[in-house]
């Protein structure tokens, strides 16, 4: 066979011959018995891979693949949608990233529920640090207090573009980028300033110190912070769900 | 915890959407990268021959296609320009293994024989297959195929992304099937 006659055949097969040029082809596979069979062979060959692949094209990417690749949707879009009872205090033309301007609104109610977890009482207490179990069973906006007497207070939960587990948590004064390996709990970054202010509903204060935390959250590819029952499941799972 | 929800609420992400004004604001560019990633990845993964190759591929993409976000066209598809993107990176990286002579390094070997296994699993697949016979085809030749009989371009719109003339990709695609053919009906085990 001619690599004339399959140029064409492939023409045919994608439509791109002119309706007199497709006539033309047409009778010749009606006189042509090889060139029709091979005509129907890449027909199903092309059908079988087009088939094959599509899938691919048609599944949305995942929140981890969107991290991976610096894309995950930042809060001010999302925030856009949300019920006005959410809409943050911070000028709309600010354009901070997300992490400055998460706007928790903690409501009086819940910061003053201090839940005084005696985290030594814990099983597993004797192979990781107070840290560790703490950021591991707390749930964000609840309080732990740790063996030394420290209070911390994790205030959300989101995953690093390497795919590790990451807390931002408040104890003492500062604020803290914690993020989970193996062996527990590792500080990324810590700054002075407890973050939104008690009732308020602005991110991390003006006067906090913030430069720290934002390199960290860069540097780590932070993705969005995860919803409660997606944290309730994290703790539940003991942070084992990809 | 529960007036954080609106914080985490994602809608309207995978919204599709053509890039159209002159002045599209960073957003609307992020958007429609977004949009357009999912027939990105699977172009990656068939010009790359695997998932974790094409994924790869689909992020050195992305990386670029921010980082000159400037050049894009507005009013053009922004689906072609990445795919452009993807296969000069393909070329790119083909001419710096020509330089390096083919090497392989060791530490990559284990993964190479992973690889194999999974690929021995996974033999009874369509898209297993699918991969295999695409693999058989030279790669400009694939990528003219991928672009045409999966994304459904035509003729004149593959040689727009590939940046060649039209009757190239007449004849990448003749070639290509023909190589197909050869794959596929090819072995005890071949489809049909």
């Amino acid at each position: 066979m001619s690599d004339d006659s399959e140029a064409r055949l492939a023409a045919w097969l994608d439509g791109a011959l002119s309706p007199e040029e497709a006539a033309a082809f047409e009778a010749e596979l009606e006189r042509d018995p090889a060139l029709a069979a091979k005509a129907a062979e890449w027909q199903a060959n092309d059908a079988f891979i087009a088939g094959a692949l599509r899938p691919l094209g048609e599944v949305p990417l995942d929140d981890a693949m969107l991290a991976r690749l610096g894309l995950a949707e930042t809060p001010a879009e999302a925030r856009a949608t949300a019920p006005p009872a959410t809409a943050p205090a911070v000028a709309a033309n600010d354009n901070p990233p997300w992490w400055r301007r998460h706007a928790l609104p903690l409501g009086g109610a819940i910061a003053a529920s201090l839940v005084a977890a005696l985290l030594l009482t814990l099983p597993r207490a004797a192979q990781r640090d107070g840290l560790s179990i703490a950021l591991d069973t707390t749930p964000s906006l609840k309080q732990a207090r740790l063996a030394d007497g420290r209070v911390i207070e994790p205030t959300l939960t989101l995953r690093a573009a390497d795919g590790r587990w990451c807390r931002e948590f408040r104890s003492s004064g500062e604020t803290s980028l914690a993020c989970r390996g193996d062996k527990g709990w590792t500080v990324e970054a810590t700054a002075k300033g407890e973050g939104p202010a008690r009732g308020a509903e602005i991110g991390l204060a003006g006067g906090a110190d913030t430069a720290a935390l934002d390199a960290a959250y860069r540097r780590i590819g932070a993705g969005d912070p995860v919803g409660a029952d997606r944290e309730a499941a994290l703790i539940a799972g003991e942070w084992q769900a990809r | 915890m529960r007036q954080r929800a609106g914080i985490m609420r994602r809608a309207g992400r995978y919204g599709g959407v053509r890039m159209a004004a002159a002045s599209a604001s960073e957003a609307e560019f992020r958007n429609a990268v977004i949009a357009a990633l999912p027939r990105l990845r699977r172009f990656c993964q068939g010009l790359a021959g695997s998932a974790q190759d094409g994924d790869d591929l689909m992020q050195s993409t992305v990386e670029r296609a921010l980082a000159r976000a400037d050049q894009f066209e507005a009013g053009t598809r922004i689906d072609s320009w990445m795919f452009r993107i993807a296969q000069n990176l393909r070329i790119d990286a083909a001419r710096a293994t020509q330089r390096r002579g083919h090497q392989v390094p060791i530490d990559d070997m284990p993964d190479a024989m992973g690889e194999d296994g999974r690929a021995t699993v996974e033999n009874r697949s369509d898209l297993a297959a699918a991969q295999r016979a695409l693999q058989a085809v030279p790669e400009d030749q694939r990528a003219a195929f991928l672009l045409v009989v999966v994304e459904g371009m035509s003729y004149r719109e593959a040689a727009e992304v590939l940046e060649v003339p039209l009757g190239t990709i007449m004849s990448r695609l003749a070639r290509a099937r023909g190589r197909i053919e050869q794959a596929i009906g090819r072995g005890p085990g071949a489809m049909q």
